[in-house]
């Protein structure tokens, strides 16, 4: 089955693109970073596939149950021997049924549901029948070794046998219609939890860029151009889908138009230092990580400035980690202007989409002293 | 509109913003700017100095809030109108009666900047006064204003050792010397809960600036001593329990 269905390619994904924002790699699989929910793909049928070993093993397991069952049953025979011979038939009975539904699967699961499970009685119940059958010839042919015991009526045998198997089939239909309703619906769950957490801008910056861009429209055209621009490939990215991660080359330069926006309205306010020269450009960063950072130092670090500061970001490679640390000054009465709620927001959520991500590799620190405010991110390093 | 030009004074801390306020205002007949400035701290001696008819306020500015430098302004005289100007609406404006508050959103429209100022006789700073409401407390201040002649002088809260109620006025004791605010006790003392503590019917004492608390005689109950302050301030009985309280919390 190929992983990379309907759900981890968006429809524009097909489209090309520039360079900053490759088209996500067809090889989730071998992925290493953003594998974790390729597994959500939902399986619409709700018969689970019989060809899987697992399931055959299921089948093996149900059918000597009903077995030990039915031999409890009989209070009048030997319990062991009368456990191996209804084993013997039941296991027939079981595996071929389980083959036949390995094979119909594909045809059944165009059906409705009621329709579907219509076929499988039907199937299961012919199947039985038949089996039943050829237990029968069997047990004629071969009496004499002992194991068997010949029924002494031919259609009673094979209707009380049908009637067993529809019985147990319509438990398991309804056990594995329940399952698969409940494992959608987790599935859906974790579905909106990512998407709850892909990666936003502030409406703030959003509004505040349009502004910039309508001053700018008149007094120099060319810049607002420009900026239109950056504003268009910023929110293409977060547009995008967050299941693939990006090369930190492109979210370097994200962020860096990021800032370049923010420059045009902050003036000399905003000064940026970058010290990423160490950095593998090639390795992979869950989209929107550093940009989100940046955002922050700019909101809560530069804006409350009357005369603005300066945010590092400094980058380097530690012991097979990629660690990455945004830095900006902390304005004296900050804590009395801004609530830092929404500050907490921002960082949980990268910090979950670290989590997502890596699986518990990836991290997110918060140091502060009266001065500065700094955030570090430590993820994994893969190409 | 009358012959008389409408006057606006722009405060906004972005200059792109700035510049495009004026270039609109400028555009529209019977209005000019008065001025231009990027802060609040700025904005309150330039109302004083040229005495606009309008300020375009923006909310969001680093110092000092839009919303306090409007609340500031509320103590002059004769306050000019206030437009807020925001580009997101986080403060939830709309909670309140556009009457009695304007607010644009920026990008700013013209036709709606254009109705703002017309209307704009309407919107009075002292309303301002009465902005919080209980789903969304005013912040405190970090200054409190000080009319002086024509303009207001800014006393950071900080500074502030106490608020004494007098018969009409309330004195502000502060590191610079004494002023008179026209505001009363209780809403100072519910605004500023957090830095101060009444001590007695008509006196808000600042936590940080207490050095200690003292019985003295045998029966006559206790004073504070303030750092700096040479004069002792008397307790009330009443209010001994709660003072003692936030005093060791502190």
């Amino acid at each position: 089955m190929s992983k990379t269905g309907a759900l981890e390619q968006p429809p524009d994904a097909r489209t090309p693109r520039t360079t900053l924002v490759p088209p996500p790699r067809p090889t989730v699989s071998a992925d290493p970073v953003g594998a974790p929910w390729a597994d959500l793909r939902p399986d619409e049928f709700y018969i689970p596939d019989f060809c899987a070993t697992r399931m055959v093993f299921a089948v093996v397991l149900i059918a000597e149950l009903v077995a030990v069952t039915l031999a409890l049953a009989r209070s009048d025979a030997p319990f062991l021997t009368e456990l191996a011979r209804i084993s013997m038939f039941l296991q027939w009975v079981g595996l071929t049924n389980a083959a036949l539904l390995c094979y119909s699967r594909r045809w059944l699961a165009r059906l409705t549901v009621p329709k579907g499970s219509a076929a499988v009685f039907a199937l299961i119940a012919l199947n039985t029948l038949v089996i039943s059958e050829l237990a029968l010839m069997l047990g004629t042919a071969f009496g004499a070794v002992g194991i068997t015991e010949r029924p002494t009526q031919h259609w009673p045998f094979l209707l009380r046998n049908a009637g067993i198997a529809v019985i147990v089939t319509a438990l398991l239909l309804r056990y594995f219609f329940v399952t698969h309703q409940w494992q959608k619906q987790v599935r859906a769950e974790a579905l909106s939890r990512i998407q709850a957490l892909q990666a936003r801008i502030r409406p703030h910056f959003l509004f505040n860029s349009m502004n910039t861009i309508a001053a700018l429209t008149r007094s120099d055209p060319k810049r607002a151009e420009e900026a239109v621009e950056d504003l268009a490939d910023l929110f293409r990215a977060t547009l995008r889908d967050s299941h693939s991660p990006l090369r930190l080359k492109e979210e370097l330069e994200l962020t860096r138009i990021y800032q370049r926006i923010e420059a045009l309205r902050l003036g000399s306010r905003l000064d940026v230092r970058w010290d990423v020269g160490s950095l593998p450009m090639r390795a992979f960063v869950p989209g929107l990580t550093v940009q989100p950072l940046l955002e922050n130092a700019i909101y809560h670090g530069i804006e409350p400035l009357q005369r603005g500061g300066t945010v590092t970001i400094s980058g380097r490679v530690v012991s097979g980690e990629v660690e990455i640390v945004v830095s900006n000054p902390v304005a004296a009465d900050s804590a009395v202007v801004e609530p830092r709620a929404g500050n907490r927001l921002a960082l949980d959520n990268i910090k979950q989409r670290l989590d997502l991500a890596y699986g518990g590799r990836g991290s997110l620190e918060v140091e502060q002293s009266p001065e500065r405010y700094q955030v570090t991110v430590r993820f994994p390093y893969t190409e | 509109m009358s012959a008389a030009p409408l006057s606006v004074l722009i405060v906004d801390d972005e200059l792109p913003a700035r510049e495009r306020l004026q270039r609109l205002v400028e555009e529209l007949p019977g209005c000019n700017v008065a001025g231009v400035c990027s802060n609040g701290a700025d904005a309150l001696p330039l109302v004083g100095k040229l005495k606009p008819s309008v300020v375009l306020l923006d909310i969001r500015m680093p110092g000092m809030t839009g919303i306090e430098v409007a609340r500031h302004l509320g103590a002059l005289e004769a306050p000019p109108a206030i437009v807020f100007t925001t580009a997101y609406d986080e403060y939830a404006l709309e909670a309140f009666d556009s009457q009695a508050i304007g607010y644009l959103l920026k990008p700013v429209r013209s036709e709606r900047l254009a109705q703002a100022l017309k209307h704009a006789s309407r919107l009075r700073a002292p309303q301002l006064l009465g902005l919080a409401t209980p789903e969304l407390p005013l912040a405190a201040r970090q200054h409190v204003a000080v009319r002086v002649r024509d303009e207001l002088k800014l006393i950071p809260v900080r500074e502030i050792r106490f608020f004494r109620a007098e018969q009409k006025y309330v004195t502000v004791r502060h590191a610079r010397g004494e002023d008179l605010i026209d505001e009363s006790l209780k809403q100072l003392e519910e605004e500023f809960a957090r830095e101060f503590v009444r001590a007695h019917r008509s006196l808000l004492v600042a936590i940080a600036h207490v050095a200690a608390l003292e019985r003295i005689g045998d029966d006559e109950g206790y004073v504070l001593r303030l750092r700096d302050e040479a004069e002792p301030l008397a307790v009330s009985r009443r209010q001994l329990a709660e003072l003692r309280k936030r005093l060791v919390s502190h």
